[in-house]
């Protein structure tokens, strides 16, 4: 399991930040949707599905059957992004806490409606950031680029 | 000895971690689901001691059954969102198999299976509902007038089933009701007051936000009218009319399951009532068997008949809005059953298949050896049967491209066929 830094967690609760996740389903399809209501609940991110016949949660609910991961994005409002693999490790369908937050949603979309909540478990968590990355790119592989962005100026 | 401890049942069927490796199209936790509904649950002192009766849902006695016990849980929420419907059992010294254990073990609720002595899945308890505490204004405790799991609210209309008026022809593995089964018991009275109970009673659970997605509604077969089941119909549709004003729309989701209504009569109960789906179970899916284990309705109504209703249901509500339920298994009770698992998986895939192409669904209990039914001593099939019947159901269903959201796992929660649609 990965730790959630204070920093990261502040970040993907942050309302402006855009959050996606990439789910599969059994035969393998890649499906991705913004969820806005992702957030951070101790190590866990968790996010409300409001459709139960959403693509998003028959992929979660085959994940959590066949122990596949998924992997979502943050990308935070200065621009800096991370990409975190995680594992479902609970869905919540019913129970006192579904109806609190049920009771919350509704304040936000009175006609509104939820399907569950998702605990989801971070298992690997890596700064994604362009600039981060092009130096980790020039640091390690400094073979990796066009021939052209080396060339000497000549003189006029 | 017990009888599970003596007859060495472990050594002659694939253990569940055998039959996950050997199916891995099944989810491992919709196996163990199976397996627990199979074998049932024993809970030790540390569980029971884990039980907070002010914040947990227990049942002061069985709605569904009539007789009395202690207050104890009837089930339980797994960690994909979905819930296993069985209680404690308390005794299973007469029970083929040994049941799978509910302990604590590092401070977390499991299941266990403790001769293996292995820790399966953390499990939590379900949550009271609101209404339990609630007197109707006529002062019924309003568990009385109806009970629920985590989503669905179930009113019981009718609690005597009259197939078993003619002695020996309820149908064999029913528990259901069980205490109002001699012949001048009439079940529990349905005058106006418990009508105004209905009422006042639904429109107190509907207070708890967020709860119910289904209202449910079944009972006991009522064979009186001028025609076979009218008075049945009577009594949903003036239940429905009690439970219908607490709502500001003339349809809303109703789990109806009944018995075989006519054309005509489901007609009536589409253009009267807020149903849009519809449930009527033919149990067990061949001819033959059917006469044997359901001695009433065969007699009353017979397979075919029963059969071609459930066509009927599916031109006025739609396909994947009708819905047919079986006991699963118990085409393999003795000495009539199958006694080949094979040849009764393939005989009743066979017959499922027909129905699905007609736009029936399927939701397959899982055939449990209840005490109060006269196949309390049956043997029921190994967990492979069951296995390969879930995935087969869910098979026809998705080549039929039928819906089967009126008892899912959370609108019922007690069929691992329907768990399966999930995915779909
Ligand atoms: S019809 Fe059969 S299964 Fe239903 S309550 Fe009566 S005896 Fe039980």
């Amino acid at each position: 399991m990965a730790e959630i830094s204070r920093e990261l967690a502040d970040i993907i609760n942050d309302k402006e930040s855009l959050k996606v996740i990439a789910t599969t389903d059994a035969q393998g399809n890649p499906h991705v949707v913004f969820k806005g209501t992702l957030h951070t609940e101790g190590q866990d991110l968790v996010f409300y599905d409001l459709l139960q016949s959403s693509q998003v949660n028959k992929n979660l609910v085959s994940s959590i059957w066949f122990g596949r991961k998924v992997a979502i994005n943050i990308l935070a409002k200065d621009k800096r992004s991370f990409l975190i693999t995680a594992k479902p490790r609970r869905s919540v369908t019913a129970g006192r806490v579904f109806e609190e937050v049920y009771a919350s949603l509704k304040d936000r979309n009175p006609d509104g409606d939820l399907n569950a909540i998702w605990y989801l478990e971070p298992e690997h968590i890596e700064e994604k950031t362009f600039a981060v990355r092009r130096a980790e790119e020039e640091a390690a592989f400094p073979i990796l680029k066009h021939l052209d962005r080396l060339v000497k100026e000549e003189r006029s | 000895m017990s009888r599970n401890s003596e007859n060495g049942w472990r050594s002659k069927e694939l253990p569940y971690d055998q039959v996950i490796e050997k199916y891995p199209e099944i989810p491992p936790i919709v196996a163990l689901k199976i397996d627990v509904s199979r074998r049932g649950i024993h809970y030790t002192q540390a569980a029971l001691d884990r039980v907070d009766p002010d914040k947990h849902h227990v049942e002061p006695y069985n709605y569904m059954i009539g007789h009395g016990k202690n207050a104890a849980p009837i089930g339980l929420f797994l960690r994909d969102g979905s819930v296993i419907c069985q209680g404690d059992t308390p005794d299973y010294s007469k029970a083929y198999r040994d049941p799978y254990t509910l302990d604590v073990v590092d401070g977390r609720l499991v299941l266990t299976d403790e001769e293996i002595g292995k820790v399966y899945e953390e499990v939590t308890f379900w949550d009271r509902p609101d209404f339990y505490d609630k007197k109707t204004s006529n002062g019924t405790p309003m568990c009385l007038v109806a009970s629920a799991r985590p989503q669905r609210i179930t009113i019981a209309p009718q609690t005597k089933c009259h197939f078993w008026d003619t002695p020996g022809e309820g149908c064999k593995y029913c528990a259901l009701f069980s205490a109002h089964r001699s012949k001048d018991d009439e079940g529990e009275i349905r005058d106006e007051k418990w009508f105004q109970d209905v009422e006042e009673t639904t429109r107190e659970a509907l207070k708890e936000k967020g709860r119910y997605c289904s209202f449910h509604m079944t009972a006991g077969s009522t064979l009186s009218g001028a025609e076979i089941f009218d008075d049945e119909v009577d009594l949903y549709i003036k239940t429905l009319h009690a439970a219908e004003k607490a709502f500001k729309t003339e349809k809303f989701p109703v789990k109806l399951v009944a018995s075989a209504f006519s054309k005509k009569q489901l007609q009536r109960m589409y253009d009267e009532t807020a149903i849009t789906t519809y449930t009527t179970d033919l149990e067990v899916l061949n001819p033959e068997l059917f006469k044997w284990i359901c001695p009433g309705k065969s007699r009353l109504v017979g397979y075919e008949e029963w059969k071609h209703r459930l066509y009927d249901a599916v031109e006025i509500f739609g396909r994947g809005n009708v819905d047919c339920g079986i006991v699963g298994g118990v085409e393999t009770a003795q000495p009539n059953g199958f006694a080949d698992e094979d040849e009764a998986l393939a005989a009743v895939l066979a017959e499922a298949e027909e129905m699905g192409r007609h736009g029936v669904s399927f939701a397959d209990c899982v055939w449990n050896a209840l005490p109060g039914s006269m196949f309390v001593n049956q043997k029921t099939p190994s967990l492979e049967y069951y296995v390969k019947l879930a995935l087969g159901l869910a098979e026809v269903r998705r080549k039929n491209g039928l819906k089967i959201y009126t008892d899912d796992y959370r609108r019922c929660g007690n069929h691992p066929n329907t768990d399966l649609a999930r995915i779909d």
